[in-house]
């Protein structure tokens, strides 16, 4: 085990970059910008801090939600880019060569590689959007402070609010890691063969897919074909947003346990187990391509 | 052909060892055994096949025939075989976005008989720093970290596909110097190709001609001696004589001409000149020349 934790340190190494260089710029120069826009009153502190006590927990709520929304969408975006090209980044410099000389298999190599994906790459963004949110956190609660309202009772109701929507990210991350495992190891896998063409290959395989239903089996068309009905399906997170919805109605006040609970409850296990097996597979597939290719 | 102990069993050992890619067949069913503690010089033109079989015995190309390297088959195991062979490649190959001691790290962590402090004591009296990023070294410095690298891994056979391609002459010198005096033992094997053939001849005890994916010649350094000889003469009446004793090599250099001979009584050439064993660079310009220099089955 300790040569796969260190694979999938190196993976980190290789792409940090990507999941805690850029991510950590990015909230430099949104706290920068903060802190500008504040200096030369382009936003009112006074009115910041007010706003942000008439209504404090939405706001926060809200904010956290927002921010750790955006948060994810990076998240997709770079692990996406990271499965296409990642996965074939070993052949980059002839590197495959000495990976090649080392004594792992190929399987492992890219078992590594995938569980980076779904740990220490995320986990890295995951951990800067949390210093992002406090950031933003402070600032409102520093506005409130300057605007007279800031007070012990704020705080606590600040960081209860911090805490509790972190463990919903963090919950809703991980399911979200586990239920596009399929796609971001199908991905990887067509990166370990054919490179940055997994990126278009990965947008036209499923329209192939289809198609050749729609060809074979009949339908409508090529998009109302059960394969299509699947992969939508397979594309979009299940789980239950019933309490998000009561909160933002003002019928309840958010509670992340009954969040999660009822999330965890409604989410669809049975195809993350179907899942985690195709990814399974496809990756030692793409492993024994690797086996069998020319290093160099 | 001198003959090797036969009790020990070969560290690497080939039959009918056999590639093709498409329709072009790149090596034609060669057979060779390879003992432990030699240090072998594999030999050709490019595109011989040299770096087909290399990568035959890694387990980096499928191949017909069979080929154990360690009692294993690379292809199928070349997981486990990479504990005891090293290998250096004809290109550099170190991943460049590690810095020095990030690669010694994960070196640690992955490969079982590396040792960092070895890597780090074949780097003193370079200009490498544990801190650098590979990305910013060298090509001459890359070689030289990738050389303390696979020198510090106490491996039973250790591959080296020219190894000090684009390494300056000193550099050279001194790779070959500790690779002989540091890392070679009797259980250690070492393989090489260059085309710097005389640079290595002093430390190979055997050779492996390669030519057109066929073994032309592969035997030990004494017997090369003892079978090829080389005549210099400038007299015309010598060089018919010569000539009458079949060289398997002739070529005229400033004025002189040079004979190869295979198998020929030396005293027969004493008369006809000075007579002395060809270096390994004019005995391959010789044996590329001919059908094959030792048509028996080799070893």
């Amino acid at each position: 085990m300790k040569a796969f934790f260190a694979l999938v340190h190196r993976e980190f190494i290789e792409h940090r970059g990507a999941f805690l260089i850029a991510p950590l710029v990015l909230v430099g120069v949104v706290f920068t910008l903060a802190l500008l826009a504040f200096s030369v009153d382009r936003l009112d502190s006074r009115m910041t801090g007010q706003l942000s006590f008439v209504v404090p927990t939405w706001v926060f709520e809200a904010g956290f939600a927002g921010l750790a929304g955006a948060w994810l969408s990076y998240l997709g975006f770079v692990l996406f880019f990271y499965c296409a090209d990642g996965f074939a980044a070993d052949k980059r410099n002839n590197a495959m060569l000495f990976w090649k000389s080392m004594p792992v298999s190929d399987l492992k190599v890219l078992l590594s590689k995938l569980a980076a994906a779904l740990t220490i790459l995320p986990g890295a963004v995951f951990g800067v959007a949390l210093v992002s949110i406090l950031i933003m956190f402070g600032v409102a609660y520093v506005t409130a402070m300057i605007a007279g309202l800031g007070n012990a009772a704020l705080l606590g109701t600040i960081a209860g609010i911090y805490v509790q929507m972190a463990l919903v990210f963090l919950v809703v991350m991980v399911c979200g890691l586990l239920w596009y495992l399929p796609y971001m190891a199908l991905v990887g896998a067509m990166g370990s063969a054919v490179g940055r063409w997994a990126i278009p290959l990965a947008l036209l395989l499923p329209t192939v897919i289809s198609a050749l239903e729609w060809v074979t089996l009949g339908g409508m068309h090529p998009f109302a074909t059960r394969t299509w009905a699947y992969l939508t399906y397979r594309s979009t997170m299940p789980g239950s947003t019933n309490h998000l919805d009561k909160v933002f109605e003002g019928q309840e006040s958010f509670n992340a346990t009954l969040f999660i609970t009822d999330f965890l409850q409604k989410f669809d296990w049975l195809q993350v187990g179907i899942g985690a097996v195709f990814a399974l597979v496809v990756i030692y597939l793409a492993s024994e391509y690797r086996r069998r290719s020319a290093a160099n | 052909m001198s003959d090797l102990s036969a009790s020990a069993d070969p560290i690497v050992s080939a039959r009918g060892l056999s590639k093709s890619f498409g329709r072009k067949q790149i090596l034609h069913g060669l057979d060779f055994d390879i003992p432990a503690g030699r240090i072998y010089g594999l030999i050709g033109h490019n595109g011989a096949g040299k770096t087909t079989t290399l990568n035959a015995m890694l387990g980096l190309t499928s191949y017909e025939g069979t080929i154990r390297v360690l009692g294993e088959d690379p292809f199928a195991r070349r997981a486990k075989l990479m504990e005891n062979v090293a290998f250096i490649s004809d290109v550099a190959s170190l991943p460049r976005f590690l810095r020095v001691r990030e690669l010694f790290a994960l070196l640690t962590n992955i490969h079982p008989n590396f040792s960092p402090e070895k890597a780090r004591q074949f780097l003193e009296g370079t200009d490498i720093r544990p801190e650098m990023k590979i990305k910013t070294l060298s090509k001459g410095m890359i070689a030289q970290l990738h050389l303390a690298v696979v020198m510090a891994i106490d491996a039973k056979l250790l591959v080296l596909d020219e190894p000090t391609l684009g390494l300056d002459i000193t550099y050279r010198k001194r790779f070959y110097r500790r690779l002989l005096e540091d890392y070679m033992t009797e259980e250690r094997t070492l393989i090489i190709t260059t085309h710097q053939v005389d640079e290595i001849e002093f430390m190979l005890s055997d050779i492996m001609f390669i030519r057109d994916g066929e073994l032309i010649l592969h035997m030990q350094m004494e017997t090369v001696s003892e079978k090829f000889s080389q005549l210099v003469t400038n007299e015309p009446e010598a060089q018919d004589k010569a000539r009458a004793m079949n060289p398997v090599y002739e070529e005229t250099r400033f004025g002189q001409t040079v004979f190869i001979f295979d198998g020929q009584d030396r005293e027969k050439l004493e008369p006809l000149g000075r007579v002395s064993t060809p270096t390994m660079s004019d005995l391959f310009v010789a044996l590329m020349q001919r059908p094959t220099a030792n048509p028996e089955t080799a070893r």
